[in-house]
């Protein structure tokens, strides 16, 4: 019964946390436009928290450089289970242009395992607006 | 005060420290020096025409030789003073006496190429990661990085 | 007693992954320390191996803001190195497009200004007035951010009368939205106080750190690049170079309310003479051996690409120093003695753009030489504590105001 409870509230409420792990720090700007007036996701009940301990969802943007690295792994095994990683950009999911270089590892999932991917360079607002949808109803 | 005077001055007053000066392109002189000079021709530009603005220091891979060029920028004109130094003795004056502002470019070339910065106030490494392995400088052009293959999740 | 902390890098106040190390003394800050290199993508060693035309878009998405601005700078120099002349209806229209990203990066860098401030309503209200020059730039290019614009000779899209007419009237529209968050800034008096007197940086010490933008420009030394060694059709616009003599936060915020005016007025004298014809030139495709250094000014400062060619249709060298990174040691000068709590406020003023500079900032302790990560709610209760218990004897630290 609290486990539906819980369930629900996690379906319908999702926290979330925002990393950028070495990024060009456009794929961010949007993630912060959708929170703004125009587009608004706090409308669907999800909140931007500063700290891992209260998130449900990772949204990851950026290849992860290769200083980076430890770091989103301490910062990944600090979230509560279950947890959700949502890779967000091109950068995120392949690379984008900076495929080959030293510093980076290449795209996210070769260090975490992600759930969703969210294309774009950057991404639309609308764009992670659908993403984080679909991926609440495989939830359920 | 116009790049021709800034030319025909270099080119009388300190001619013995430069071994070549002249107007590139419209608003650009280039001028070269020995590496032992450096210092003087820089507290020259800025005693003489008032450079003080740094715009950055770039480091160039030339094979048996690394060339360092530093940019100073004006409303007349841009100086780009630079200097050769060999690649079995990679070692260069640091400017930071006169222009405090070069600190964190001459850290930086340190890291990228290998040069050493003589008398430099802070030498830390500054961009390049804590694990990175030491004695290896990206942006030589005899350094090549080969990709790890990369694991598909959930695939072949 | 001194006392270290350190700040990042992931952490909420930051958007990116900065790590500062400051050597505290009670809530005083004593020195600071900038910790580079999370940021670090390796693209100058990536360009060397791609051809001119791949570097335009490795070179755009070195930063997501102020993207055109590394965009162009880039094309301006090889167009340079190809001795080619761009065409001239290309050259309005790319000045056009710098002009609508300074005010987009503006308006940013307003609501971050008052989110750091406390100020969340202003970060509200001028993020949805952004949403008009995205739109602007969305119909132009085709997306909201790295809009592509650029080719060598000239720009890739034109525009067209319904376009033109639609960008004037939103100019109206901007106009009368900056003219109430100017007499909102300057006669809301927690705004102002709590800019005013911080991170201070004075026009000597400017001068010799070699800082760039509105951060020297807020001291009151008019450099700017734009009239200093002008490029695309700045030569021909009448613009004044906007400074401020305060020195602090406030000065800067004042500089960038006044660019954005003067950005209005720029976009209008393009629009109302933009020459007929075609937009680009056929650009060549092997460079011959050469070098250029090229200025431009982004929002934020001077960016400034060098690139040195070598007679094949790939660079030899490109070297990329980007506004924020000269503004670094000039940061560090603001932080000494101020307040912890003024330290997103400070690192804001500068308009960080670290995905640019590449770099990162970390805090030391300077007594027992252990490093500890806190959160800002961890420090802000710690520093509650300290009040507490210790006596400040006010005539030893200089308040703000």
């Amino acid at each position: 019964m609290i486990e539906r409870l819980v369930h629900w509230s996690r379906v319908k409420s999702p926290w979330v946390l925002h990393l950028n792990t070495g990024a060009c720090n456009a794929c961010d700007i949007e993630i912060l436009a959708a929170l703004m007036p125009r587009f608004d996701l706090e409308r669907f009940g999800i909140l931007l928290k500063g700290t891992p301990r209260h998130a449900d969802v990772i949204i990851c943007t950026g290849p992860i450089t290769r200083q980076n690295r430890d770091r989103v792994v301490r910062i990944y095994e600090q979230v509560p289970d279950p947890k959700f990683v949502v890779a967000v950009g091109a950068c995120a999911m392949s690379g984008c242009v900076y495929r080959g270089a030293y510093n980076t590892c290449g795209s996210i999932d070769q260090v975490l395992p992600v759930n969703a991917y969210i294309p774009g360079c950057p991404i639309r607002p609308d764009a992670l607006i659908d993403g984080v949808v679909k991926l609440l109803n495989s939830l359920k | 005060m116009n790049p021709e005077t800034i030319v025909e001055k270099i080119s009388s007053d300190i001619k013995d420290k430069v071994q070549e000066v002249s107007l590139a392109a419209p608003r650009r002189v280039q001028v070269k020096v020995a590496r032992e000079h450096l210092n003087v021709v820089l507290a020259y530009l800025k005693k003489q025409f008032g450079y003080v603005h740094l715009g950055t220091i770039s480091g160039v891979d030339l094979g048996d030789h690394f060339e360092v060029i530093y940019h100073m920028s004006d409303a007349v004109a841009t100086v780009n003073v630079r200097i050769l130094t060999p690649r079995s003795d990679p070692r260069i004056p640091s400017v930071c006496a006169v222009i405090p502002g070069a600190i964190l470019y001459e850290r930086e070339l340190q890291d990228m190429f290998g040069l050493v910065v003589e008398n430099i106030p802070d030498p830390r490494p500054l961009l390049l990661a804590d694990d990175w392995p030491a004695g290896e400088y990206p942006l030589r052009k005899d350094w090549v990085f080969d990709r790890p293959a990369e694991v598909i999740p959930g695939g072949k | 007693m001194e006392f270290k902390v350190a700040l990042g890098p992931q952490h909420p106040a930051l958007h990116e992954p900065i790590s500062i190390r400051m050597t505290l003394d009670g809530e005083v800050i004593r020195d600071a320390d900038l910790k580079l290199g999370y940021n670090h993508r390796g693209i100058e060693k990536l360009a060397e191996s791609r051809s001119y035309i791949q570097n335009l878009y490795l070179t755009e998405r070195i930063c997501g803001i102020c993207s055109f601005s590394h965009q162009t700078c880039y094309t301006q120099g090889v167009e340079k190195l190809m001795e080619l002349v761009p065409a001239k209806r290309g050259l309005y229209i790319r000045t056009l497009v710098c002009e609508l990203e300074r005010v987009h990066s503006h308006l940013l860098w307003l609501g971050v200004a008052g989110q750091e401030a406390g100020f969340e309503s202003f970060f509200m209200y001028t993020w949805r007035d952004r949403e008009v020059v995205m739109d602007i730039l969305d119909w132009i290019s085709g997306n909201r951010v790295h809009y592509s614009m650029n080719t060598f000779g000239g720009v890739r899209r034109d525009i067209d009368e319904l376009q033109k007419k639609k960008i004037l009237d939103s100019l109206g529209l901007l106009r009368q939205r900056t003219d109430y968050y100017l007499n909102l800034a300057a006669s809301e008096p927690t705004f102002v106080g709590r800019l005013a007197g911080v991170g201070k940086l004075s026009r000597e010490k400017a001068i010799a750190l070699c800082a760039v933008g509105p951060t020297l420009r807020a001291s009151g030394v008019p450099m700017d690049v734009r009239k200093d060694d002008p490029y695309a059709v700045y030569d021909e616009i009448p613009f004044e170079v906007s400074t401020a003599d305060s020195c602090d936060v406030l000065g800067r915020a004042v500089v960038r309310v006044k660019e954005l005016i003067q950005s209005y007025n720029i976009i209008e004298f393009l629009l109302k003479n933009l020459p007929a014809g075609p937009v680009k030139v056929k650009a060549p495709r092997k460079v011959k051996e050469n070098e250029v250094y090229s200025r431009y000014e982004a929002p934020r400062g001077e960016n400034v690409h060098y690139i040195k060619s070598n007679g094949s249709d790939k660079p030899e060298r490109l070297k990329v120093r980007a506004p924020t990174l000269a503004n670094y040691p000039a940061t560090i000068e603001m932080l000494k003695s101020g307040f912890i709590a003024d330290i997103p406020l400070i690192f804001a003023a500068i308009d960080p753009c670290i995905c640019c500079a590449e770099r990162l900032v970390q805090l030391d302790n300077a007594r027992s030489g252990e490093s500890n990560i806190l959160t800002f709610s961890q420090l802000r209760a710690m520093a509650n504590e300290r009040d507490k218990k210790i006596n400040f004897k006010k005539k030893e630290i200089a308040w703000p105001f």
